[in-house]
């Protein structure tokens, strides 16, 4: 047996590095936490998270000597703030703050468990300042063998759940630096490449700051141009990003089909073709691709296919028994591909 | 998909991948391997034939994901039965993080199917660590063979995706959805219906 110790002395054999899939923290540390059985190495440590702050955690669970980028822990939710139901993560120096949605995590088409992702702000709320840490909070879904546990938000907000802590990238720098430091051809094709994904994705996101400041989410320009023949299904995916961050994707996963939205109706066509209108931009073939969606030839248009996407992303996320590694590199994604 | 690793050997628990940096892989693995100094954990296989078509190592070489690794002798020659590996950098300095020394130097190459220089490029990509002129001195003054060092070399061969951060680094990188509404989150007029 390796011996794997924690806090620098380490025995993890060189070149080795935890970077456990989602599945494994789920099915195989967090189960055995919860089971209170025992784990053959203490690689992921119990923290209690309202008396660490993020740059603390970094220290405090170490694996081995190598350098890390994420860091593991286990906490145990049991502190609530007395007026609700919320956890309380407050710590000393600021507080963690859940951001979107919940994503349901797959093993082998069932689902296991909840991933929560939240900031770190420093200060008290409302006026905290975001900073850079982001942590992806997994818990076990209770009902992982229920047979439809479409609409269920009865998960537990106690107990133990399992935490990876890592700092954001900020890509702004990268593109900064990007454009200083390429010396050789290879760096400087990918340094391109992701010089103009940032770009995008920038675009992206002021532009959708401007819609919502400006209309409201919901009443995004030149909806009306698809040919969308299920208006209702469209709404309530929307109504999810407002809803609690217990929702699931409900309108989608629905559908039992393993084409998920793409399924059934001509109209919804439209959204493999807006995939592949933007995939088909993103690699420089934008003439081509306009030919086959004229209306969508405005480069403002481009932005709205953008919008519309990360719903059809989880629609394919929820209903194609994603493999753990494989859910966020669909190669339907365009917005995945942004940040490529 | 951990072909070469083998359970019976590494019994690290779930989650522990092979995903050495540049300087591990000099220092732990190619400095030993060239000085002959037992490699513990010795997983990266001599395959001991350059070069090999990029698909053919699969099962031979130690695959983690989708990278593979493997030691060879260098050879002049980079043609392969079917292509020929293309040189994109040359000797890139690896720089110990320790004490800022030159410990080896990296080329790049990319596979091209084909005759040179005509041939076509595929998304293969080879990076071939060698002992830096510096470490081989200090090592042979330590009695060891000069011409091993030398000619010893380790091989990370990978594709390059589309989707570069599919692979491993994704686990730590937030989805694009997240950036989304973590950017939403600072705009304070927003009311959702």
């Amino acid at each position: 047996m390796m011996n794997v110790s924690l806090n620098g002395e380490s025995h993890v054999p060189p070149g080795f590095r935890f970077h456990p899939t989602e599945e494994e923290l789920l099915h195989y540390y967090l189960k055995k936490k919860v089971a209170s059985e025992k784990i053959d190495l203490d690689v992921i440590r119990n923290i209690d998270l309202n008396k660490l702050e993020p740059w603390d955690i970094q220290e405090k669970c170490k694996i081995g000597s190598s350098p890390q980028n994420d860091w593991y822990f286990f906490s145990h939710k049991d502190k609530k703030y007395p007026t609700g139901t919320r956890t309380n993560r407050a710590t000393a120096a600021g507080f963690w703050k859940a951001t979107g949605r919940d994503k349901v995590i797959y093993s082998n088409c069932k689902r296991i468990g909840m991933r929560k992702t939240l900031v770190f702000y420093k200060g008290r709320a409302p006026h905290g300042e975001k900073s850079d840490w982001i942590m992806h909070e997994y818990r076990l879904d209770d009902h992982s063998n229920a047979s439809n546990s479409i609409g269920d938000h009865s998960t537990p907000e106690e107990g133990w759940v399992v935490c990876r802590v890592f700092k954001k990238k900020n890509y702004q720098k990268a593109l900064e630096n990007s454009t200083k430091n390429f010396s050789t051809s290879v760096d400087l094709k990918t340094h391109f490449l992701n010089s103009s994904n940032e770009v995008a994705l920038q675009q992206i996101l002021s532009y959708m700051s401007n819609t919502c400041k400006q209309q409201g989410f919901m009443h995004l320009p030149q909806l009306d141009s698809l040919t969308f023949d299920q208006d209702s299904a469209f709404d309530s995916c929307y109504e999810s990003i407002g809803g609690s961050d217990e929702n699931t994707t409900e309108p989608c996963a629905a559908k039992q089909g393993g084409e998920g939205c793409n399924s059934g109706s001509p109209g919804l066509n439209d959204w493999v073709t807006l995939d592949r209108l933007v995939a088909s931009q993103l690699n420089g073939q934008a003439a081509e691709a306009t030919k086959q969606l004229p209306c969508f030839a405005d480069p403002d248009d481009h932005i709205m296919c953008l919008c519309l996407s990360p719903e059809d992303h989880d629609c394919h996320n929820d209903t194609r028994c994603p493999h753990p590694e494989s859910a966020s590199s669909s190669s339907l994604d365009p917005m995945c591909r942004l940040l490529a | 998909m951990y072909d070469s690793m083998g359970d019976s050997n590494f019994n690290l628990p779930p989650g522990f991948r092979f995903d050495p940096t540049d300087e591990e892989l000099v220092l732990h693995f190619l400095h030993r391997k060239a000085a002959r100094l037992p490699c513990h954990p010795d997983v990266i296989p001599d395959l001991d034939l350059f070069p090999h078509n990029p698909w053919e190592l699969q099962g031979k070489a130690l695959s983690e994901g989708s990278k593979w690794y493997y030691y060879s002798r260098r050879a002049p020659n980079r043609s392969t039965g079917s292509g020929y590996w293309k040189q994109l950098v040359t000797d890139e300095p690896i720089i110990s993080s320790a004490n800022n020394k030159k410990i080896g130097l990296r080329n790049e190459y990319v596979f091209c199917v084909g005759e040179p220089p005509h041939g076509a490029c595929t998304t293969w990509i080879m990076h071939e660590y060698r002992l830096s002129a510096a470490a081989t001195r200090s090592s042979s003054r330590a009695g060891r063979s000069k011409l091993d060092h030398k000619r010893w070399a380790l091989y990370k061969v990978y594709e390059q995706t589309s989707d570069d951060t599919s692979d491993d680094d994704s686990s730590i990188e937030l989805s694009c959805l997240d950036e989304v509404f973590l950017s939403m989150d600072d705009l304070d007029e927003v009311s959702f219906p």
